[in-house]
């Protein structure tokens, strides 16, 4: 079993803690979650830490994980459907341009996410927001 | 927070604000305790005996709601008693005089009945604040999720300007921040007022220099806040409503106060989009749902609540029979349909495109990100000596153009609802230790869900309980003017009779059906922490056991989960 140790950020609070993932790469799963020596977590991990990496695994408690595109073709009380990607890229783009079109840019607002994504998709998404739609209405979950 | 998590250890007093860190950040609260074994003194104002509270000098259990009163008070102290940092207050400072009139208006006699605490002891928490040589603010959304917010911190901030705690090692003041990445989704600009690294789009030099790097003319109209979505959508004059939301990572459906407005707004929007990992409560309203990778599946940099750059690794593919891409991946995408092409190769190109254009950060190279783990911004030199900074305002240098920390003079202002003969109950949100905002995550992992699962606690003193005849584990009906939910009654002598604690992340039990949208003027944050409420028996307890179970069902099967798959409620 081809096995590898892998040090990430853990996603489930600010404290910013370092884990040490031991992962399968052949069977591309993760095995375990140790505390790894970081700045703010000093060795530590809480449960969260130790276990929080399990939703990856889409056991379904829940919610179902998203695993293709979706459109509700036939309008808002439709099913959602599934698309490939080109198809959702397209009907994405062609309705906030016709929105964008009709009532302008400040009639459409775009988040960001505290969340998993990361920095790079949050300066991604307020680039699109003001460069490509042409409003700052762009905000995140800051406040929950 | 102007100073790191690792220096909160050896602060030689802790003043704990509507911070419940043994919640809320496990990791940090364990800094708090190893403070403490290490001689410091800890202070706690928290309506709620938390765990802070226990191993706390002084536990000053204010009234729900009173916080500026509280604060000006214990300023009013340090200024009758001489205990100012006179030098600091004079070189490092402005507005002290007028401050110093506001602070007369609030002598611990007068605001003990705002505040419920004993006049003797605002004293006490105030001299050993002033004193100690080396105090440190930690403070929370226990601050920060009222109609009066901003002001508190500005409060609090005055409390570190006139005492000198500011600029060293182990004083300062420090927000806690909740989320993994908040700090970062603010640090990239993803906040309706400024550009990545804080740079504001009313700033003509700024908008032009944002305009030269990406190539187009930009608006210098700042944007609206998310939390007056609902506004936009139904109560604006048509030319000012939102027609189209790009929902990404997150639950509005779940997350905002008052659900059954959130929900109007969201099935009125034209076009609703969710990017998500998961089916959540939002996307039972989205037009397009668009995949996305997971924490663990793809690359980047978070920010932790100390301004610390650090990297998240992919550790392993997306499942073998999931179509998705990454989320900036998948923008870029959009981006490029509508005419505005974006193509990056990897996490990297963005991230030096970020640093290029933010001062504050531009010596954060994923290099030294590798190298050294961590890096706080300001790192403002590419240099591999520059390492960051882990506290800010050194020497009394502080970010306003004459380089001056301002006093603010503000007045206690009462929450915006009040207890009544109807609701004569305080309704606060709070935390719960095994799981985390919506919980599509922590939800989906087998073994904290098994920690708690649906419908959710509502905390309670045991003399209400007694008073509304309900015992622990009973399920019991909670309301306010907005909507109402069901919850199990869990006694605690933790709260007080006054009010009681509900956590958001229950469908069954969604406190948010009762929480109002009342928003601090400036940064918009909803009054989580106070609304009026009432709590009912429920007679036919059968019949409430099986309306969860039911209602946990539908909902389950309404997010696409198999009939045969999970669990069932607790």
């Amino acid at each position: 079993m081809p096995v590898k140790q892998i040090t990430s950020t853990c996603a489930y609070c600010g404290a910013g803690c370092q884990i040490s993932f031991t992962v399968d790469q052949e069977a591309n799963q993760i095995l375990e979650a140790v505390p790894a020596p970081g700045r703010t977590n000093d060795g530590t991990l809480c449960l969260k830490g130790h276990y929080g990496w399990d939703y990856i695994n889409d056991p379904q408690i829940l919610t179902k994980r998203l695993k293709t595109p979706m459109i509700r073709k036939g309008g808002k009380d439709s099913p959602l459907e599934p698309v490939q990607w080109d198809e959702a890229i397209d009907y994405v783009a062609k309705r906030l341009m016709d929105i964008k079109a009709k009532h302008g840019p400040d009639s459409i607002m775009c988040t960001g996410s505290a969340r998993g994504p990361g920095n790079e998709a949050n300066y991604i998404m307020q680039k699109f927001t003001r460069a490509a739609i042409g409003t700052n209405n762009v905000d995140h979950c800051a406040r929950i | 927070m102007s100073n790191g998590v690792h220096e909160i250890e050896d602060a030689a007093l802790l003043f704990v604000f509507g911070y419940n860190g043994a919640d809320s950040h496990p990791i940090v609260a364990r800094r708090i305790v190893r403070a403490k074994q290490k001689g410091a003194k800890i202070i706690c104002c928290d309506p709620r005996r938390i765990e802070t509270a226990r191993i706390a000098d002084m536990h000053l259990q204010l009234r729900n709601g009173s916080n500026l009163a509280l604060v000006n008070s214990i300023a009013h102290v340090i200024i009758e008693e001489g205990l100012t940092d006179d030098k600091f207050i004079a070189e490092h400072s402005t507005g002290f005089e007028e401050f110093k009139e506001l602070a007369k208006n609030y002598p611990p006699e007068k605001v003990a009945k705002i505040t419920q605490i004993d006049p003797e002891d605002i004293r006490k928490a105030a001299r050993m604040y002033a004193t100690s040589g080396r105090s440190m603010i930690l403070y929370g959304m226990g601050v920060c999720q009222f109609a009066q917010a901003v002001n508190v911190v500005k409060g609090l901030a005055n409390l570190a300007i006139m005492t000198g705690n500011f600029g060293r090692w182990g004083v300062g003041i420090g927000p806690v921040r909740g989320q993994n990445n908040v700090q970062g989704a603010c640090d990239m600009g993803a906040l309706p007022n400024s550009y990545p690294g804080y740079q504001n789009v009313t700033v003509p030099e700024i908008q032009a220099k944002f305009e030269k790097a990406w190539g187009v003319k930009l608006s210098n109209k700042a944007g609206i806040p998310l939390t007056q979505v609902p506004h936009y959508v139904l109560h604006e004059p048509e030319e000012k409503k939102i027609r189209a939301y790009y929902v990404f990572g997150e639950d509005p459906a779940q997350s905002d106060p008052d659900l059954h407005e959130v929900r109007e707004a969201l099935s009125k929007i034209e076009l609703v989009i969710l990017q998500d990992i998961y089916m959540n409560k939002t996307g039972q309203y989205a037009d397009v749902i668009l995949p996305s990778t997971g924490w663990n599946e793809h690359d980047g940099v978070f920010s932790c609540c100390d301004r610390g750059f650090q990297k998240i690794r992919k550790l392993i593919d997306p499942p073998a029979d999931a179509n998705v891409l990454t989320d900036w991946d998948i923008i870029c995408r959009i981006s490029t349909a509508m005419g505005y092409p974006m193509k990056y190769d990897n996490t990297e190109q963005i991230w030096n495109e970020v640093i290029s254009l933010c001062p504050s950060f531009i010596g954060a190279t994923y290099e030294k990100l590798e190298k050294y783990g961590n890096i706080q911004w300001p790192c403002r030199s590419t240099d591999m000596s520059d390492t960051g900074t882990s506290f800010l305002h050194k020497d009394g240098k502080f970010a306003n153009p004459d380089g001056k920390a301002r006093f603010s003079s503000i007045d206690w202002q009462p929450p915006t609802e009040l207890e009544n003969d109807e609701y004569p109950i305080i309704l606060s949100t709070c935390r719960e230790v095994g799981h985390y905002s919506v919980r599509t995550m922590s939800g989906n992992c087998r073994l904290l869900r098994n920690l708690e699962d649906e419908p959710g606690w509502v905390q309670m003193n045991p003399e209400l309980c007694e008073d509304l005849g309900v015992k622990h584990g009973e399920l019991v009906k909670v309301l306010s003017k907005r909507g109402s939910c069901i919850a199990r009654c869990l006694p605690t002598d933790r709260v007080k009779k006054q009010a009681v604690y509900m956590t958001y992340q229950w469908w069954i039990g969604a406190c948010n059906e009762l929480t109002i949208a009342s928003l601090d003027p400036i940064s918009n944050t909803p009054e989580y922490k106070y609304c009026a409420c009432r709590v009912e028996k429920i007679e036919d307890q059968q019949w409430a056991e099986k309306y969860v179970l039911e209602e946990y069902q539908k909902i389950r099967e309404s997010m696409g989960v198999q009939k045969d798959k999970g669990g069932k409620a607790a």
